[in-house]
């Protein structure tokens, strides 16, 4: 393996790799800053903010509360729609249904439009491995797509890459050279991925909501490929996971009021589709053939956990990611899941349920408070970002030098005499690498806070070396109070017992 | 390969169904409570109390529409009946030189006769005749037109559903689209037409119902706004009345 690869493999690594790529780390930045402060504005303009937020909850909370009830009923009723529905309790059973239809249709081409899920799936490869040709429709995800990387922002995802890496991505596929200007760059894809819908066998979607009472699914996008992928072929498949459900349309209203503005500072998504299932005998348009996949994919394991339920409430939207001071700074790539930024440093591992795989990814957070304070639904990412950090202590996996480390200072603290020794031994020992009263040294102990920061030294004359003198002046001080002040005061009390006002 | 295609569809469908039970039950076990077969009460359904009593008058709604829309992308004109829209639409795709043109067969659309108004362009009616490629049609359209059946001013939105006479690929697959708002179908919240289809019911619904709020766009490159992407690039809503 090589360095690199070595240094890809922990957040640290990925980040230090991100923290390096200048133009990453100003694209995350500008873009995501762009939508949160499209997001405040958003939220400000459409007033009562906090009552909508909180309304959202209570509906996310209600439906997964309930969620067999919900579920089942919108699997039953999207069957009376005529939808072919599927139930995949893995990632690997999602993708042996997909390959079995597209194998029963003789599928060559698919069109895909962006769903996180099927990210989860690694389904391209998949697909690709049985001779189908995947292509991802949404401009961002072609973009990566051709790029052969992976999202690094859940509603931007070729966020990293710049209008010249993209118009060489695109050259290439055009067997041309096409200038860096968005709109032709953008004209391109247009005219290019128009011709893949039309051969498509089949379009493959996400699914943002699944309507319980009805059996309707419902995406939000703004290009257009989402309706191109489930208007133009004959089949559609549209892989969901377990907890996209609401019960009503109605409910749909706070959804749509919620998730646009939180993601994108729009009022609403220049389209948003409800689905209820194949085309009509008689349309003209609209698939044949319509599957839903629904996926647990380790989502139930939050199911009655007090702790992590919640987060079966997400709707998707991005908001934490830009609010995310880490997030801003390191990109998406850096975290190494599907999912990035808070919501995935805690998503990924609980989907996972290999905590020990992901370790320092619930580290890469501040615990600011920020995601829970940006988040349309109010999931506490925040606390459970430290609920991670226990769990992982609690089952041995902490820092084996961060543990010996807390320990020792327990040992120093909790005894005085112990803790003047070690001071005495700090001092004598820090003239080693001590210059300019800072400590800069990237070795030993101070390596993981020298990094990015400098440590003071030592003080000559320490907060407990003072204290006797400190105390001795507190305590005598008083009576030596300047005779003015003195005087004032005794003034201002006077007048108080006298029924005048002693300040106002 | 039909029939052992729908064998086949007919055994996913019993595993599904075997799937289905123990994915539900392990549900309901992981939250602690026997399986629920009854609706639950959802005390909290819909937008937030405040809201659902909120409306605008119709200036204001037409007003709110508009600036919606526009700050989209999209364009508006105030008509005031269809011989207005007839002449709009006549005059815009002689500006634009329209070729093809196609429109939802609806009542209102076929009154406008525009196949004899316009003797250059080739007009089409969706799924007027039925061997013909209707897809292919919509996608060589400069222009498409249809009927809103509801508009929301809050959102700037116009909502079309599919029927065998309203096609899907009408408002996606031509370069341009021309909307109708008759003034009496604009609401001023998206819950107003939801309400509709909760009301409906399943048996009811349309397999498509699409809210257009503005142009096709991305940002994907850049941040850089563009129009048009996979969707109508030129947006104009005509509101009657």
């Amino acid at each position: 393996m090589s360095k690199t690869d070595m240094k890809g493999t922990t957040v640290k690594g990925r980040a230090e790799l991100a923290l390096n790529d200048d133009f990453l780390r100003k694209a995350v930045k500008f873009t995501t800053e762009r939508l949160r402060d499209g997001k405040r504005k958003a939220s400000d303009d459409l007033g009562n903010w906090e009552e909508w937020r909180e309304r959202g909850r209570q509906i996310r909370l209600h439906t997964i509360a309930h969620l067999d009830y919900y579920l089942n009923q919108f699997a039953n009723q999207a069957r009376l729609n005529g939808v072919h529905v599927h139930f995949a309790d893995t990632a690997e059973d999602a993708v042996k249904i997909t390959l079995a239809i597209a194998e029963r249709k003789q599928a060559l081409s698919v069109v895909k439009s962006k769903s996180m899920v099927t990210e989860e799936l690694h389904l391209n490869q998949a697909l690709e491995s049985i001779g189908v040709d995947v292509v991802e429709s949404d401009l961002g995800e072609y973009i990566i797509q051709l790029a052969g990387e992976t999202p690094s922002h859940i509603i931007i995802p070729a966020i990293h890459k710049n209008r010249y890496q993209i118009a060489d991505l695109l050259s290439k596929e055009a067997g041309e050279t096409l200038p860096p200007d968005t709109a032709i760059l953008a004209g391109f894809v247009r005219k290019k991925l128009r011709e893949k819908f039309l051969e498509a066998d089949i379009g493959m979607t996400g699914c943002n909501f699944a309507i319980a009472e009805t059996g309707s699914m419902v995406l939000f996008e703004n290009e257009g490929n989402a309706r191109m992928v489930s208007t133009v072929p004959s089949t559609q498949i549209t892989l969901m996971g377990m907890e996209r459900i609401i019960p009503s349309w109605s409910d749909l209203e706070v959804m749509a009021t919620l998730l646009p503005r939180s993601a994108t500072g729009q009022k609403l998504t220049v389209y948003m589709s409800g689905i209820t299932g194949p085309r009509r005998q008689e349309d003209g348009d609209g698939p044949d053939e319509m599957h839903i996949i629904i996926l647990d994919n380790g989502r139930s394991l939050q199911l009655g956990d007090p702790e992590f339920q919640e987060l079966l409430n997400c709707i998707r939207c991005g908001a934490c990611l830009n609010a995310c001071p880490v997030y801003r700074h390191i990109g998406g790539h850096a975290y190494g899941g599907t999912y990035s930024g808070p919501i995935g440093a805690v998503l990924t591992p609980a989907l996972n349920k290999n905590i020990d795989q992901w370790d320092d990814i619930a580290s890469a957070s501040t615990l600011c408070g920020a995601c829970y304070e940006a988040c349309p639904v109010k999931i506490p990412l925040h606390d459970m970002l430290i609920y991670l950090r226990r769990r992982k202590v609690e089952r041995g996996l902490g820092d084996k030098m961060e543990s010996i480390g807390m320990r020792g200072f327990a040992a120093i603290m909790s005894n005085s005499k112990r803790y003047e020794n070690a001071l005495k031994v700090g001092k004598l020992a820090q003239r080693l690498v001590v210059k300019d009263g800072e400590i800069t040294s990237k070795l030993g102990p101070l390596k993981g806070w020298n990094n990015y920061r400098v440590a003071p030294s030592l003080a000559k004359q320490s907060f407990r070396d003072q204290w006797g003198t400190m105390e001795e002046e507190i305590r005598h001080g008083l009576q030596e109070i300047d005779p003015l002040v003195s005087n004032r005061m005794e003034e201002i009390v006077r007048n108080r017992e006298a029924g005048g006002k002693g300040h106002d | 390969m039909t029939e052992t295609h729908q064998a086949w569809l007919a055994q996913m469908e019993s595993e599904s169904r075997a799937k289905q039970e123990q994915f539900m039950n392990g549900i309901a076990g992981r939250l602690g409570h026997p399986r629920l077969t009854t609706a639950p009460p959802h005390p909290f359904r819909g937008a937030p109390d405040f809201w659902q009593t909120f409306g605008w008058s119709s200036d204001e709604r037409v007003q709110q529409f508009t600036d919606n829309f526009e700050a989209a992308g999209g364009h508006v004109h105030r008509l005031s009946d269809m011989q207005e829209v007839q002449s709009f639409i006549c005059s815009k795709a002689i500006e634009l030189s329209a070729r093809y043109m196609i429109h939802q067969n609806e009542i209102e659309l076929n009154h406008l006769q525009l196949k004899e108004k316009l003797e250059d362009v080739v007009v089409s009616q969706w799924n007027s005749e039925s061997d013909e490629d209707w897809i292919a049609r919509a996608a060589e359209a400069d222009i498409g037109i249809v009927m809103a059946d509801y508009a929301v001013s809050h959102t700037g939105s116009i909502v079309v559903v599919s029927s065998k006479d309203k096609g899907r690929s009408v408002s996606l697959l031509p370069t341009a689209l021309i909307a109708i708002i008759p003034l009496e179908r604009l609401k001023t919240r998206l819950g107003e037409v939801l309400i509709d289809f909760d009301e409906a019911g399943r048996e009811q619904l349309p397999a498509g119902i699409h809210f257009i709020s503005g142009p096709s766009r991305s940002a994907d490159i850049e941040n850089d706004l563009t129009i048009g992407v996979h969707g109508p690039g030129v947006v104009f809503v005509l509101i009657v009345g």
